[in-house]
């Protein structure tokens, strides 16, 4: 029987206080290649679980301190998911409900036969594909338990189409996340087309989202396709969502049940098949509370929620994104690879981190940019956080944002045509063509349906 | 006591352990006569369910059934049972040959 599709081994934790059940057991699963730690008590179990982070935990019911069924709430408490098979030397039915109430996968009397045993692990094994898990670590860096949790929870939803809802605070990596979601599923040679709700006036995230007609609105001088479309077959990222126009809700809510669209001034539908992931770092509970979000499309979304830990909540994984950081700035900018001196990686590890990853991204290049010698010394990191302390942008910066997406969206609906862009926009031509090379457009691109992807972020 | 000779096949992949798996038996057939001379019926009950509980897992099927008695017979605080199914199991011990097949 073959376990594993590559060679990472799913790794199995037996709890008894029988020395000789645990050989037994070991033996039987180091053969069918699983990695396996034993504990001879509840107790020990618990304590390994955090190093070890086991897939699956086998324990038997009848120990000595404490039993099966304690260890088995005290592991449920700290992750809900992780699969429990119990084992027994007395098949008494109250006992099998009770721990099959408590969320257990899967109860045995003993003796074990070996094949039922073996059947038994390989069914409640979780379902988790370790090429799936690497393919996630390739795109992130971590190996906190909080992190891996939510990378454990995205590698089982990774394959199926379930409606994804990443939450967490800016600078979490939530299109990270998403990004990985599409990479690890069977739609990954498709395209990932991500844009930011809240960055794109109502009228034009309509035609973004869901394509027009010809004449459709003014300046709209072609059929433009709609992102829906453009992604058919793969994955749509709709970052900001709680920013989503009330009206616009509606029409989205249209597409998830009925799985089709209708672009701006068409009566003809066009099927889609899209996976949709959406993030927010608003509290779409309240939003739902006050009327400004809709809850059958909350409940649309939220099929599958991942929380996407803050920093703070995740330092253990610092040291490893920062040398990561550190390797990608070296490649960038062809320099020799810095480090940072003990006492600035503490210091790195203990602070605040409001603004979470994308500040310590800022921090770690401006810090390998700044620094004179290839150990990076404390005072300088404390110069850096200190000139940096959330990286919240300058209003002049959002307003440039903004309106480089604005000008973006434009092209794009008019598929560079300047002329409908411009009476769009509402600028004449010449002010216009200021404006795109103040931020380095080039509508040419956009007459070519191909380069169609994301820009809006 | 006879002294047939009782031959189980067990799985090859097991022959590291089965050396020190008997040995533990043997000592609980000691720690079984400790606690039924002490009468104490608890810790009898509880070395008969280990014993059904470990046996059938290695091959050891009669070994099993032995120690189910035992668990049975503690339950009852039946002392001449017990006795007779440690005795049987000390008797397999003794007689019991294993060929790794």
């Amino acid at each position: 029987m073959t376990t594993n599709k590559s060679e990472s081994k799913v790794k199995v934790l037996i709890v008894d206080d029988d020395n000789d059940v645990l050989n037994l057991l070991e033996n039987w699963l180091t053969k069918e290649n699983y990695s396996v730690k034993r504990a001879e008590s509840g107790t020990e179990a618990l304590n390994l679980v955090g190093i070890y982070a086991p897939d699956l935990v086998i324990t038997d019911l009848y120990m000595e301190g404490m039993d099966g069924m304690t260890l088995l709430t005290e592991l449920h408490n700290d992750n809900p998911l992780l699969p429990v098979i119990m084992l027994s030397g007395q098949a008494q039915i109250p006992d099998a409900i009770k721990a099959m109430h408590l969320g257990t996968s899967a109860f045995l009397t003993k003796p074990i036969n070996q094949n039922e045993f073996l059947e038994t692990v390989k069914k409640v094994s979780p379902n988790i594909d370790k090429s799936i898990l690497n393919e996630f670590s390739k795109s992130i860096i971590y190996k906190s338990k909080a992190m891996s949790d939510i990378i454990e929870m995205a590698s089982l939803v990774a394959d199926n189409d379930v409606s994804v809802f990443i939450s967490g605070s800016t600078g979490t990596g939530k299109e990270v996340i998403a990004k990985a979601i599409h990479e690890a599923s069977s739609r990954r040679d498709k395209r990932f087309i991500a844009i930011n709700c809240g960055a794109i006036p109502e009228q034009l995230l309509e035609s973004e989202l869901f394509g027009h007609e010809k004449g459709a609105f003014t300046g709209a001088n072609l059929k433009h396709e709609g992102l829906f479309q453009a992604a058919n077959g793969g994955t749509i990222f709709l970052d900001e969502v709680g920013d989503m126009p009330l009206a616009l809700q509606v029409k989205l809510l249209r597409v998830l049940q009925d799985f089709e669209v209708r672009p701006v001034g068409s009566t003809k539908t066009y099927p889609i098949d899209v996976r949709l992931i959406s993030a927010t770092h608003k509290n779409l509970e309240n939003a739902v509370e006050k009327g400004e979000f809709r809850e059958d499309l909350y409940y649309r979304l939220k099929v599958v929620p991942l929380d996407i830990p803050n920093l703070t909540d995740r330092q253990d994984d610092i040291p490893a994104l920062v040398e990561h950081f550190l390797n990608a700035f070296s490649k960038s900018n062809a320099q020799d690879k810095k480090k940072f001196s003990p006492d600035a990686m503490k210091y790195l590890c203990s602070m605040p981190w409001p603004g979470n990853v994308r500040q310590l991204i800022n921090v770690v290049d401006l810090c390998a940019t700044l620094s004179k010698t290839k150990n990076i010394p404390l005072s300088l990191v404390k110069k850096a956080v200190h000139d940096d302390p959330v990286h919240m942008q300058t209003l002049k910066e959002a307003k440039q944002a903004f309106e480089k997406g604005y000008l973006l969206s434009v092209l794009r609906i008019t598929h560079g045509h300047v002329a409908n862009a411009a009476k769009i926009a509402g600028r004449n031509r010449t002010e216009f063509y200021k404006l795109l090379n103040q931020y380095d457009i080039e509508p040419a691109r956009f007459r070519d349906k191909k380069n169609t992807e994301k820009e809006t972020s | 006591m006879s002294d047939e000779k009782i031959i189980v096949q067990v799985d090859p992949d097991l022959e590291d352990l089965i050396p020190g798996f008997l040995e533990n038996r043997s000592s609980d057939v000691e720690q079984l006569r400790v606690e039924l001379d002490k009468s104490d019926f608890e810790s009898v009950r509880s070395i008969g369910h280990s014993i059904k509980g470990v046996g059938g897992g290695y091959g050891f099927t009669l070994m099993s059934e032995l120690g189910a008695n035992i668990e049975i017979a503690a339950k009852e605080s039946n002392a001449e049972l017990i006795l007779e199914n440690i005795n049987r199991l000390d008797e397999y011990l003794k007689n019991v040959e294993v060929e790794y097949a």
